[in-house]
Parts: structure tokens; C-alpha cells; sequence
């Protein structure tokens, strides 16, 4: 099956079994106290109906006083700090629903408002992420440097760890103001904290709630909004650099699959014999690199095309040879590209680079894993298999 | 200034005008009814309170049950099926609020699952809705081709379309069976599903939430389960197609960026003669700079910049010649 019907699959099978494993250990966690809970709550009314002499009729057109009166504690709502409050919520999809619409006008508007508002807030948290991982990367190159250590290169891994910790270190500073200004406990704090840059926004803990603080206290709502939009451009910045590049995977390989099928389609067309670049090595790999060769073949003379064709040549045979995964710094890669190949497009420049890379290293060393390792279908779309998992990792690590 | 910086400043200014749009015509449409509804029921609770005899005391005593009192309303929350659309509204961040961890041990754990769910689902969101998207494109060139249309190429306009119409359709199928079994009206069920796909979720409706729903009509809550997460891939699939590509495009650039330098390294290496006839050819590139800044191209780089070097525009038409040629050759 194509690979990105496997992944698919294998992401939903995943999901389910991650949303299963969560209910049985959340039911585990909170049934019990829920039950104890409802039980003394049920008690406690029964008492309160007795004291006061109340009906049933009574206490429930109590509860729906008491219920809807319960926005109405926090303070006016819906005033300018209040809507703009409200509006954070909507774009960035916390949604905490202290306060929601209760006009059909203001559901409309807020249904409008969140169709344009959601992609310019998704758009928006990933370029200034992405702005901070480029000084981040900057600051820490320039460390590197003055420390004088061997290799300047900052790696992905110091990215992630430098990414993580400023999370950690955004939600802890986040608990200690919150906890301070709302009277709430460190972990609590840290718990809203947490709940509102993930943007899932429960709205059991929401700030500026207490007090009327949206009409009494200015600077802690100016601090508020700004935390909220500094750490979800935090937490946007460490997703731009850990998980975004996941979320293109399967448009990548179908763009690739498609260069391949256009490529096979043409020089199909095109020239008939077989150009075999066999090595003696390679004996046990003929069909798939003479298929490989096919592909290659097929266009006409000029020192261009026939620089190339050798480029494709070379990476065909290297990976009808050895399907083994080889990093490679993609600098030392740009070194030894010939000018004539464009850059701009994506895939098929890491597939040339490799190329380059893989003949340069065959002449002087060798293949460096077994040959073994070589599947025994011989079709280009599997040999170029093993190069496109190759590519994808290097790709990840060359993103850098 | 750098392309990108440019484009990350005016989106942040963007995203502020349209914060503050936004505050001014809510508070235009809400404080006026706040107001009145507010007054309305305080005159309430002062009757009753009078009525009643309460006391200040009593009556804070009567208002904290209820408050604690008000998840228990609608059933048990935390038996397995109550936590699974719990787990649900997590990893998808929907986050209703309608249950929330009581214990100090469930918010911990709620935390990180989080940590691993929240990526998990929207890597997954995303590789279903590019099956989604690939798939519909491929029905719509079969149809294309049996109705005999001359250009049976489906053109980006044709996916955003069908994109757009599925969400509609999605929310309308999801309104009217809410409506159906939530006793909501067409307009509040639309509301409803609008606020849960677009994982706002503010919890001010809720579904499986009458009485004993959750542990009684199975089909009903397998029902919400399989909308909210179907749900969630077709508007994952219309983002895949539309969004996708603009959180990229910082990124896309600054590789651009760095090859060209890292070629430019090269190049001033290899010839330093030579450079005369280049920066005569370079003066007219350079005057085709400033389009696209906030638009990708189809493959996901801009060709554009606003500060070109002499070298720079050598190095790109150089590489656009070659591009231009490899077209010709093998597409």
C-alpha cells in the first residue's frame, strides 16, 4: 500500500488507542471522587430544602437564578476589555465560555468572526514562531561561538531542549503571577496555565474573573492579554519546530510521487534502449538498476542533460546498491552541486544533491553497509523508496 | 528589512486591528443585552431572598451547592463513556468544560495527556484530510472526464469549492441531528457544531448532557463521538488545502535564503571575473521584486526579495534558466 495510506492508518489506529487508554485512566482518576461529590451534594440540598422549607419547584427555580446569575459574579462581561477578552478567545480557539454570546447576532458575528480570525491567528503564531526559532538558532550559534567550542552548528536537538525549556519556563512564570493575582495555588495556576496555551480552555480556572478585575484593574488585564499571546507564540514556536514539518509529510510525498510518475512518463516516452551503469558490486541489483536506467536515459545531447542524467544515473545505482540511511552536512552537499540545477524545487534538489553526495563518497570508499540490505523487488518506485525515507530524514535535519 | 520580518510584523499588526474590531462590535451586540438580563435577574434573587427569609450567609450557602452541584445535573461524568468525550474535547482542544478534573492527580495526568494527544491528533488530522483532499481530487478528474470537459485538470478553485461546500454540508447535517435530539433549535444546533469544529468549544452548549444520555442511548453518543472527530477531518481537510501552506512560508523562505548564500559563497569562489556583464543584466531583475509577500507559490517558495544583491539576481537567473529547462526536458 502507498506509504501515505499507511501512516494515515496507522495515525488513526493510534489516536483511537490513545483516546481509549485516556478514558479508562481518567474514569479510574475522577470516578470515585465524583461519586463522594454527588453524594454529599445530594445530602447537602436535602438539608438546605429542609431548613428553608423549600419545595422542589422552589429550589430549582433557585438553581436557575443562581445559574444564570453566574457570569454576572466574575463583572460586566462584555464591555471593551471584556469583548476584547472574549474576541482572544475565539481566534485563538481557547474558548474558556465564561462568557459567551447569549444575542443571535452576537452568535452570528461570532461565527464570522472566527472564519477569517482562526487562520490569521494560525498563520500569524507560526511566522513569529518561526521568528523566534531564527534568533534562537542565531543567539545560540554566536554562544557556540564565543565559548569556543568545536562545532558551531546549532542541532536540532539543542532546539528542542532550548524550545522546551522557555515552555516550561512561560508556564511556570505564567503560574507564579497568576496564583499570586487570582489567590489561586501554584499547581492550579500552573494548570490554567497550562489549559490556555494548549488553547483547550476547559473554563474551570479563567483569569480576571475575580474582583471585577476587567473594569477595577488595567495593568492586570494588559498583563494577562499579553501572556496569553506571548506563550501561545512560545508554544506556537516549539510546535513551528518539532511538529509542523509531521503535519506536511503526505502532501510531500505526493508531490514527490508525482514528479516521479511525470519523470517515468516522459522518458518512457522518449528514448527505448537501456542504459545499464552496472558495477561489479552490484551483480545481485540488475533488473532495478536497469529499470532505474530507463528512467535516466531517454533525452537527447548537450553537456547539460548529460551531467544529469548522470547525476540521476548515480543515485539510481547507489540506491539499487545500498539502501542504507547516510547523513551527509547538507553545506558539504551544496559544495559539489553543478550550478545548472535549480534549487527551488524542494524535492528533486535533495534527491540530485544525494546523488552527488552518494557517487562522490562510492569512488573513494565504497558502500558502507551490506548488500544484503537490497529488497529484492526490482521496480524504481521501491529502490526510490528507500531513498525518500533517506531524504525525508535528511530533510528534517537539513531544516534546521 | 527581510522579507519575513516584514510579513511577521504586519500579521501581528493585523491580528490587533482585528482584535479590537472584534471587541468593539461584541461589546456593541452584547453589553446592552448583559445589562438588562443582569438587572432582570438580580431583581429576581432579591424577591426570593425576601421571599425566603435567606440570609447574605444562607444565600451564598445555597449558591455555592448549586455551582458544585451543576456538572453532577447531567449525569455521571467521569464512567467510561463520559471520559472518552472528555479525552476527546482534550486532545482535540475543544476543551468544553462541561467535566473537568476534580482530583489534583486528574489535572496532572490531563496535562500530559495533552502533552502527546495534542500533536498526535493534529498530525493525524492533517494526514487524513491530504488522503481526503487527494481522494476528492481524484473523483473529480474521473468526473470531469466522463462529462467530457475539455480542461480536465482540477484546478485549485474546483478543490477549495468542494473544500467549502463539505464544511457547510458537515455543519447542517450536524445542526439538524443535534437539534433533532439536544430539543435546540436549528440555529443554536448550527452554533453549537460551528463552535465544536472549530475546537473553540465554550461549553455553553454541550452535547450528551440530558439526563443520563451518556450512560443510556449508546448509539446517540457513538453517534457525537464519530461527528466531532469526522467533523474535525473535513475542516482539517479544508485547512490542509487552504492554511497549510502559509504556516510554512517563513520557514520556506529562510531555506531560499540560505542556499542562495551558501551558493553565493561558492560562486564568488569560482569566478571572480565575469562579474561586469552580470550586474548589467542584474539592474533590470531587480526591478521585479516586491509581489507576492504574503502569497506561497505553488511549490511553497516565494521567488521573491526585497533586497536584492547583484549576485543574488546572477544566482537567480541562472537558477530560473535551469529550472526553465528541466521543465522543457521532463514535464
Amino acid at each position: 500500500m502507498k506509504r501515505q495510506n499507511v501512516r494515515t492508518l496507522a495515525l488513526i489506529i493510534c489516536t483511537f488507542t490513545y483516546l481509549i487508554v485516556g478514558a479508562a485512566i481518567f474514569d479510574a482518576l475522577e470516578s470515585r471522587k465524583e461519586t463522594t461529590q454527588r453524594r454529599e451534594l445530594h445530602l447537602r440540598k436535602a438539608e438546605l430544602l429542609k431548613t428553608f422549607n423549600l419545595s422542589t419547584e422552589d429550589f430549582d427555580e433557585l438553581e436557575n437564578v443562581v445559574l444564570e446569575l453566574k457570569p454576572h459574579k466574575a463583572g460586566m462581561q462584555w464591555k471593551f476589555a471584556g469583548s476584547f477578552y472574549f474576541a482572544i478567545t475565539v481566534i485563538t480557539t481557547i474558548g474558556y465560555g465564561h462568557a459567551a454570546p447569549s444575542t443571535d447576532g452576537g452568535k452570528v458575528f461570532c461565527m464570522l468572526y472566527a472564519v477569517l480570525g482562526i487562520p490569521l491567528t494560525l498563520v500569524m503564531f507560526q511566522s513569529v514562531g518561526e521568528r523566534i526559532n531564527t534568533f534562537v538558532r542565531y543567539l545560540l550559534h554566536r554562544l557556540k561561538k564565543c565559548l569556543g567550542m568545536r562545532r558551531t552548528e546549532v542541532s536540532m536537538v539543542n532546539m528542542v531542549i532550548i524550545g522546551f525549556i522557555s515552555c516550561m519556563s512561560t508556564l511556570c512564570l505564567g503560574a507564579l503571577a497568576f496564583s499570586h493575582f487570582e489567590g489561586w495555588s501554584f499547581f492550579h495556576a500552573y494548570y490554567y496555565c497550562f489549559i490556555t496555551l494548549t488553547t483547550i480552555g476547559f473554563g474551570d480556572y479563567v483569569a480576571l474573573q475575580n474582583e471585577h478585575a476587567l473594569q477595577n484593574k488595567p495593568e492586570y488585564v494588559v498583563f494577562s492579554f499579553i501572556y496569553i499571546l506571548t506563550g501561545l507564540a512560545v508554544i506556537g514556536a516549539f510546535l513551528n519546530l518539532a511538529v509542523l514539518r509531521f503535519m506536511t509529510m503526505n502532501a510531500e510525498d505526493e508531490k514527490r510521487d508525482a514528479e516521479q510518475r511525470a519523470l517515468l512518463a516522459h522518458n518512457g516516452q522518449a528514448g527505448g534502449h537501456i542504459h545499464c551503469s552496472v558495477d561489479q558490486a552490484s551483480s545481485s541489483s540488475t533488473p532495478s538498476v536497469c529499470g532505474g536506467g530507463t528512467a535516466v536515459e531517454g533525452s537527447g545531447g548537450g553537456s547539460g542533460s548529460r551531467g544529469l542524467r548522470n547525476v540521476y544515473s548515480e543515485v539510481l545505482h547507489f540506491q539499487s546498491m545500498c539502501s542504507c540511511l547516510w547523513y551527509k552536512s547538507r553545506e558539504k552537499l551544496q559544495y559539489s552541486i553543478p550550478m545548472i540545477i535549480p534549487r527551488d524545487l524542494s524535492t528533486s534538489d535533495t534527491y540530485m544533491e544525494q546523488g552527488e553526495a552518494f557517487s562522490n563518497t562510492l569512488h573513494s570508499n565504497g558502500c558502507v553497509c551490506s548488500m544484503q540490505r537490497h529488497s529484492g523487488i526490482s521496480s524504481v518506485s521501491t529502490g526510490l523508496h528507500s531513498i525518500n525515507t533517506y531524504r525525508r530524514l535528511k530533510k528534517r535535519r537539513s531544516s534546521i | 528589512m527581510k522579507k519575513q520580518n516584514v510579513r511577521t510584523l504586519s500579521l501581528i499588526l493585523c491580528m490587533f486591528s482585528y482584535l479590537l474590531v472584534g471587541a468593539a462590535v461584541f461589546d456593541t451586540l452584547e453589553s446592552e443585552s448583559e445589562n438588562s438580563r443582569r438587572r432582570v435577574l438580580e431583581q429576581k434573587r432579591n424577591e426570593m431572598k425576601k421571599k425566603y427569609r435567606f440570609s447574605e450567609d444562607d444565600y451564598r450557602e445555597i449558591e455555592r451547592v448549586v455551582l458544585q452541584a451543576e456538572p453532577h445535573r447531567a449525569g455521571r461524568q467521569w464512567k467510561f463513556a463520559g471520559s472518552f468525550y472528555f479525552a476527546i474535547t482534550v486532545i482535540t482542544t475543544i476543551g468544553y468544560g462541561h467535566a473537568a478534573p476534580g482530583t489534583d492527580a486528574g489535572k496532572v495526568f490531563c496535562m500530559f495527556y495533552a502533552v502527546l494527544g495534542i500533536p498526535l491528533t493534529l498530525v493525524m488530522f492533517q494526514s487524513l484530510g491530504e488522503r481526503m483532499n487527494t481522494f476528492v481530487r481524484y473523483l473529480l478528474h474521473k468526473m470531469k472526464q466522463c462529462l467530457g470537459c475539455r480542461c480536465t485538470e482540477v484546478s485549485m478553485e474546483n478543490m477549495v469549492l468542494v473544500g467549502f461546500l463539505s464544511c457547510i454540508g458537515t455543519l447542517c447535517v450536524g445542526a439538524a441531528a443535534f437539534s433533532h435530539f439536544e430539543g435546540w433549535s436549528f440555529f443554536h444546533a448550527y452554533y453549537y457544531c460551528f463552535i465544536t469544529l472549530t475546537t473553540i468549544g465554550f461549553g455553553d452548549f454541550v452535547a450528551l448532557q440530558k439526563k443520563e444520555d451518556l450512560q443510556e442511548k449508546t448509539p446517540y453518543v457513538a453517534f457525537s463521538f464519530m461527528y466531532i472527530l469526522v467533523g474535525l477531518t473535513v475542516i482539517g481537510a479544508f485547512l490542509n488545502l487552504v492554511v497549510l501552506r502559509f504556516l510554512t512560508m517563513n520557514t520556506e523562505d529562510e531555506r531560499r535564503d540560505a542556499q542562495e548564500r551558501a551558493s553565493l559563497k561558492r560562486d564568488r569562489g569560482e569566478q571572480s571575473r565575469g562579474s561586469h556583464r552580470e550586474r548589467n543584466r542584474s539592474n533590470a531583475v531587480h526591478s521585479r521584486s516586491h509581489s507576492t509577500l504574503l502569497l506561497p507559490m505553488e511549490e511553497g517558495t516565494s521567488r521573491t526579495n526585497l533586497i536584492a544583491s547583484p549576485a543574488e539576481d546572477q544566482l537567480r537567473q541562472r537558477i530560473e534558466m535551469g529550472k526553465r529547462w528541466l521543465k522543457k526536458k521532463y514535464i
